[in-house]
């Protein structure tokens, strides 16, 4: 009996007593943070500009729109699936705002009201292919990809949004207080939100649980369809806002916007970096933001050490690809599957 | 490996074209089989993760026999074959071909020197041709090496098919073919291999009498031109229709080897189930409880060749059984009650209401729940901590603060519950593929009990646990039965219906062929009607 948990540990002992899997993505945040100061330091150390307040600022606030892609798409990777398709709809989500707020003034209170439908119905688009027609997810959003570009190209027209609004370019760059921008404080409470959604909600942990083995799931009454439908719409909401953001900090939109900078790549490498596994059902966007924030740090870092913009998407490659290779968690699987062939069942 | 024999063996099979002819020298299908064909396995043990499967088994595969091995399900027949076929390596103990010791065998270095494993579930490459799948990883090629030599296979493919009586055209994909076909298509392809021990690992339980008949035939063809033949099956009719000789595995252990006219089936069958009966007392007897209200009523459930027009009812404080062979249709028949699979006809009702529409969600709110056969596949959420694993058939019931699910107040309901099943575990938190198996089933005990069910299916409850957890689990069941539950308890193993259950339905090929109760439950009873019905 002594031996039995739940008789021999007070209550206030177990609640701190957090899972292996929890401890293993502390882990990983641990080693993002201490990756992001060495990269600060030895940048520091070259070029003392890197740490002041401005760069800082700059480089905070650059890794939100990256952020908030990426707190999607680990929702979408949680589950099991992928999400190609969230380029375009942040690009469709800055123009369908950008020209009537460049036009027309628009304030920006209907223009969250019309970025969130966007990316919900967009979301719902992806949803349906997955969860209903059942098509692969990376086929079913390679394919979205190609429609939701050629949307946004039809929308914008050839035309280009160089001019918005006072209000949106306060909100995408200006401060709250001195030295934290606006932009910051939406990304940080956008990134707490999703974190609770995941942590305590009921769709939040079947989501868990769908990614770590459907079939139980299924066994144990969660409705793994709708589960799954339910990620696509949320990273399409989540890939609305993100546009929105990108408008209002870069003061510019057109045709190609999110596709041309590739931040399809820059979300999935935010969420891998982030520890959270393609596996399904491992990781959680603390780490993603904090994978967002490394991107940036590391980009901004080349940019200080003069190495030309081209080689930028080759970074960000590089840099997944060490992320992977230094995974703990994928060594264990390759371990453990080695030993698999080895034993048996 | 000399010629003389390789000519003997050519020498004594029908026609069939050569296929070594110009493949200069790489391996390639021909190349032949060593010396004698005598397969002995002697003083072979084997553990999974430190369960014994395997203890000290010796056996003769004797060419000219069919060999059978017989044992109720987790006796380790298809570990032995999966030895034998290079699938597993053996902890101890010695494999030798024809007096060559085989050592490091691989499934395809047992294929070349001769052995072949028709496995349970045939391993065809589906959209690849029948003809393709018989050479696939050895397509002979033509002269210069390249190219591969389509019209000699399709050629040769077709007088193999005619050997084992596989009437198809050799060019229709794998998938299309019949389970029959495709058992058929790997005798062909062990043919092909020359091989001269063919293994055969419950290559009937899929198959109707007269597939079986037809496969039958062809082992006896096989035999006769002097092939050793390996085979395991259940249906004790036709271990005696087609063995030349028998061994019983108990437990990992061989306990009987004899020729098929020195045992009776009663011999066979005491010593497949073996262990002395009353040792242990039944677990429990309800004919004192008073309270005996219907709670579960299965009416005319169907679906289509898988099981038929099954009906029976559980009420309160009863542990009820469902007895039968792998592949008798049990499990399906708690999937389909528990809204897993559909059914083509009959319904269910709980408590008098009708459930419709059953999905696992509806069930579970009902008061039904389905503890599943398969832990590891369709049960446990590795990757997630003891906490978590124990909630998921309860989140949308967990409890909430502030509109969130709160962590400790679900910890205290995860921590109660796996009290209650005596999980040992170091913590909540830890993940759940720490815990040994018997831990993780007290773990999937406990996520059930969270649902308060009013039924509940187990299927297979002690599978994969080890003996100590057996004991336990039984306890649970027998308490969760004493406080109202109704149970129907899923087994392969008759030893533990005998202990747990008041009264076991026995189901044969999808239909229910008996029920015996009370102090009619033996092992002996149920053992004759698993296997083919009521028998004078």
């Amino acid at each position: 009996m002594s031996a039995t948990i739940g008789v021999d540990r007070a209550p206030s002992v177990g609640a701190s007593v957090r899972g292996l899997l929890r401890r293993a993505v502390r882990l990983r945040e641990i080693q993002l943070l201490l990756a992001i100061a060495v990269v600060v330091a030895l940048s520091a150390i070259a070029h003392p500009n890197f740490v002041s307040p401005g760069n800082i600022s700059f480089m905070l606030a650059d890794s939100v729109v990256t952020a908030v892609l990426a707190t999607g798409q680990t929702i979408v990777v949680l589950a099991k699936g992928i999400d190609l398709s969230v380029a375009p709809i942040l690009g469709i989500a800055a123009v369908v705002v950008g020209f009537p707020a460049q036009n027309h003034n628009l304030p920006i209170l209907p223009a969250v009201g019309i970025v969130v439908v966007v990316g919900l119905v967009l979301g719902v688009g992806n949803g349906i292919f997955v969860s209903v027609s059942r098509i692969p997810p990376i086929i079913a959003t390679l394919a979205t990809l190609s429609v939701y570009g050629g949307l946004q190209f039809i929308i914008a027209n050839g035309q280009e949004i160089v001019n918005i609004p006072n209000a949106y370019d306060a909100l995408g760059n200006n401060d709250v207080v001195s030295g934290i921008p606006w932009i910051l404080v939406i990304g940080v409470g956008i990134a707490v939100v999703v974190a609770l959604f995941l942590r305590h909600t009921n769709l939040g942990r079947s989501i868990y649980a769908v990614g770590n083995n459907a079939d139980a799931a299924h066994r144990s009454g969660i409705r793994v369809q709708r589960v799954i439908f339910l990620t696509y719409v949320l990273s399409g909401l989540l890939a609305g806002i993100a546009g929105l953001l990108y408008l209002c900090h870069t003061g510019s939109a057109d045709s190609t916007t999110g596709t041309d900078s590739n931040v399809n790549l820059t979300s999935i490498a935010a969420t891998l970096i982030g520890g959270t596994t393609l596996t399904g059902g491992r990781g959680g966007v603390v780490g993603s933001v904090i994978g967002a924030v490394f991107l940036s740090v590391a980009l901004t870092a080349m940019v200080f050490a003069r190495i030309p913009a081209i080689w930028e998407p080759a970074g960000v490659g590089l840099l997944i690809l060490l992320a992977m290779v230094t995974d703990r968690h994928s060594s264990n699987l390759a371990a453990r599957a080695h030993r698999h062939r080895q034993a048996g069942p | 490996m000399s010629q003389a024999h390789r000519r003997t063996v050519q020498d004594s099979r029908p026609r069939t074209p050569s296929v070594e002819a110009d493949s200069g020298g790489e391996p390639s299908p021909g190349t032949p089989a060593s010396g004698s064909t005598r397969y002995v396995v002697s003083h072979v043990s084997k553990a999974f993760n430190g369960a014994a499967v395997l203890h000290d088994v010796s056996a003769v595969f004797e060419p000219g026999q069919v060999h059978s091995l017989v044992g109720e399900n987790g006796a380790g027949k298809s570990t032995l074959f999966k030895i034998m076929g290079g699938v597993y390596h053996p902890d101890a103990g010695e494999l030798a071909l024809g007096g060559e010791r085989l050592s490091d065998l691989t499934p395809r270095s047992a294929m070349q020197k001769g052995v072949y494993l028709v496995p349970q579930e045939p391993t065809l490459m589906g959209h690849l041709s029948a003809a393709e799948n018989l050479y696939v990883g050895t397509l002979p090629r033509r002269r210069l090496g390249f190219v591969v030599d389509w019209s000699r296979i399709h050629r040769e493919a077709a007088s193999y098919f005619e050997r084992v009586g596989l009437d198809v055209d050799v060019e229709t994909p794998a998938r299309e073919l019949s389970i029959a076909q495709q058992q058929l298509l790997e005798c062909a392809r062990a043919l092909v291999h020359n091989c001269r021990v063919i293994m055969f690992d419950e290559s009937t339980s899929p198959l109707t009498s007269h597939e079986t008949e037809i496969l039958f035939d062809l082992m006896r063809a096989l035999r006769d031109e002097g092939l050793a033949l390996g085979f395991i099956s259940h249906r004790l009719d036709e271990v005696f229709e087609v063995s030349d000789h028998v061994t019983v595995l108990r437990d990992g252990r061989m306990v009987a080897s004899a020729g098929r006219d020195e045992i009776t089936r009663d011999e066979l069958v005491t010593a497949m189930i073996g262990r002395p009966i009353g040792v242990r007392t039944r677990v429990r007897r309800t004919s004192d409880v008073t309270d005996r209200r219907e709670v579960l009523r299965v009416d005319g459930l169907s679906s289509h060749s898988v099981f038929e027009d099954v009906s029976f009812s559980l009420t309160k404080h009863e542990v009820a059984g469902l007895a039968g062979l792998v592949g008798s249709g049990r499990t399906e028949i708690a999937e389909t009650i528990f809204g897993l699979r559909r059914a083509d006809a009959g319904e269910v009702f709980l408590e008098g209401e009708k459930l419709e529409h059953r999905t696992p969600r509806r069930c579970i709110d009902a008061g039904l729940i389905y503890l599943p056969e398969d832990r590891g596949r369709n049960g446990i959420f590795p990757d997630v901590d003891l906490t978590r694993n124990v909630t998921a058939g309860v989140i949308p019931g967990l409890p909430l603060r502030w509109g969130l699910i709160s962590a400790a107040r679900e910890e205290e309901e995860a921590r109660e519950s796996v009290a209650r099943t005596s999980v040992r575990a170091s913590s909540l938190g830890a993940s759940i593929n720490t815990l040994s198996g018997g831990n993780q089933q007290r773990a999937m005990f406990s996520r059930w009990l969270l649902a308060e069910p009013r039924v509940a299916i187990f299927d297979e409850p002690t599978r994969g646990v080890d003996i100590g957890a057996k004991d336990d689990i039984y306890d649970i069941i027998s308490d969760l039965a004493t406080s109202g539950l109704a149970c129907l308890l899923i087994s392969s193993d008759l030893e533990e219906l005998a202990l747990t259950c008041d009264r076991v339905l026995v189901i044969y090929e999808g239909r229910i062929v008996g029920e015996v109760r009370d102090e009619e439950v033996t092992t002996a009873r149920l053992g004759e009607l698993v296997v083919g019905g009521a028998r004078p």
